[in-house]
């Protein structure tokens, strides 16, 4: 196992030549009469993990350990193992650990994440329209029990469920600490289930499947007493999923040189319109980039 | 002649005075304002937008501002909501220990090298690669006990809030 060791009276606060070769000379002087002995810590310690740090010398001095979950002060006694507890040693990073007794020296090591144990996972959208292109996004980014990300390449499986369908999966590996995908969207409309795994742990969401635009918008109308009854037949889209409740449908009437328009909601699959026309008419309807058959109705 | 000789080494004292103080000024501003750049050509599967990367630039600047100011001062008063989550934490988490102990950190002349190596298709996630320079001082009730000229290297997720780009995750690596 390779390991850190110390540096004895570091001279960063120079700012100009002589001032550094200065410092330097009188880091070398304190250095020969240092008690403090070399520091040997393994460069590269797990999260959570205890180390204990041997020490040379005799008397006593005072090791300091700072790093991302650590602070710590305490008196020691040279020529003894300074024990380390595990709750110091938590989170993932980069550790400084000092030992003072006449002079400082110090040693800096890294603590690397633990196992991967959770998965962070990001999906897009909520809402997906069916029989889209890389409409469907998923970002996977796995994390030890003490919430490090876990940076080292892993396997990540995504596998996407919709309905009664087979699934697909689909297996990637990290690239610094990230996992993810693209994916088309089904051709029903529906719950589709996306699920992350990796090893025990794996996160589930759901994305919703709606149908697309609409594919042969039909309308259909009559005269009544009170103008003209329009309403579409059951609107689909493509792939006959029912286009959703909501979904507006724009109905035209042009009549010599009037024209009206009525936005009407889609309700339980149908479009109503009641518009008001004396002389012969043709009304069209359009729901987004979609139109309809033309209808033409005689004077009343 | 001796009162005009008076006037003039008054004068030059005065102007060396005045070149102290900008030098120190401007040492000061240097000081305590990172250098940040950041690279974003490298940066996928979605490309990262002008607008996006001077945000990203301008609150990874201000978060370790108000970072090297919580822990030098160990307050966490200076935290302007730039850390979140798991950084939020470790960083409060940290600045409790530190009052506890009685130790304080110092980072000093930072200079932060950005990369951007990852941004999500839906543009909710951005993960950088900072090699950081700074000097570190850790003190001891005010005694410095360690100084240095780290080169560090952190793996930093940020993400999008109301208003500005949050640090989630800053985390050193030994290497990228």
């Amino acid at each position: 196992m390779s390991s850190s060791t110390n540096t004895v009276c570091k001279s960063h606060n120079a700012r100009s030549s002589w001032l550094a070769a200065l410092v330097g000379a009188l880091c070398l002087v304190a250095a020969s009469d240092a008690q403090v002995g070399e520091l040997r810590v393994p460069s590269r310690v797990v999260a959570g993990t205890s180390i204990s740090i041997p020490t040379t010398g005799s008397g006593t001095g005072t090791f300091y350990l700072v790093g991302p979950s650590a602070a710590t002060r305490r008196d020691v006694d040279l020529g003894q193992q300074i024990s380390v507890p595990s709750e110091d040693l938590r989170s993932a990073g980069r550790y400084v650990g000092i030992l003072c007794a006449d002079t400082c020296g110090s040693v800096e090591f890294f603590v690397m994440p633990a196992k991967p144990v959770s998965l962070t996972f990001l999906v897009h959208p909520s809402r997906a329209p069916v029989g889209q292109n890389d409409v469907i996004s998923g970002v996977a980014l796995p994390f030890d029990e003490f919430r490090n990300q876990v940076v080292a390449p892993v396997t990540v499986n995504f596998q996407l469920t919709a309905g009664s369908s087979s699934p697909m999966s689909h297996s990637v590996s990290s690239q610094n600490g990230i996992a993810w995908f693209r994916a088309n969207s089904g051709k029903s409309a529906g719950a589709l289930q996306v699920v992350a795994s990796l090893r025990d742990a794996s996160a589930r969401r759901i994305v919703q499947q709606v149908a697309s635009d609409p594919c042969n918008l039909r309308i259909k109308g009559q005269r009544t007493a009170k103008g003209i009854m329009v309403e579409t037949e059951p609107v689909r889209d493509c792939a006959g999923n029912p286009v959703p409740d909501g979904t507006v449908v724009t109905f035209t009437a042009k009549g010599g040189k009037e024209a009206s328009t009525v936005d009407a909601p889609i309700k339980q699959g149908i479009a109503r319109a009641h518009m008001t026309a004396a002389g012969p008419v043709s009304i069209s309807a359009a729901s987004g980039v979609v139109m309809g058959n033309e209808l033409h109705l005689g004077a009343q | 002649m001796t009162t005009r000789s008076g006037a003039l080494h008054g004068r030059l004292a005065e102007a060396i005075a005045l070149g102290v103080f900008a030098l120190v000024s401007l040492y000061s501003v240097g000081a305590d304002t990172p250098q940040v750049v950041l690279n974003a050509s490298k940066a996928g599967p979605r490309a990262i937008e002008s607008l996006t990367e001077r945000s990203i630039l301008r609150d990874y600047r201000f978060a370790w501002v108000n970072l090297a100011q919580a822990l030098e001062s160990s307050s966490t008063a200076p935290l302007n909501g730039l850390f979140a989550g798991t950084a939020n934490d470790w960083l409060t988490g940290l600045v409790n220990k530190q009052q506890h102990s009685g130790l304080s950190s110092r980072y000093l002349n930072q200079s932060h090298k950005l990369e951007a190596v990852f941004y999500a298709p839906e543009g909710d996630v951005v993960e950088l690669h900072d090699t950081a320079e700074y000097d570190l001082q850790i003190l001891d009730r005010g005694k410095t006990i360690h100084s240095e000229r780290a080169i560090v290297h952190y793996v930093v997720l940020m993400t999008p809030a109301a208003d500005r780009w949050v640090i989630r995750q800053l985390q050193a690596v030994p290497e990228f």
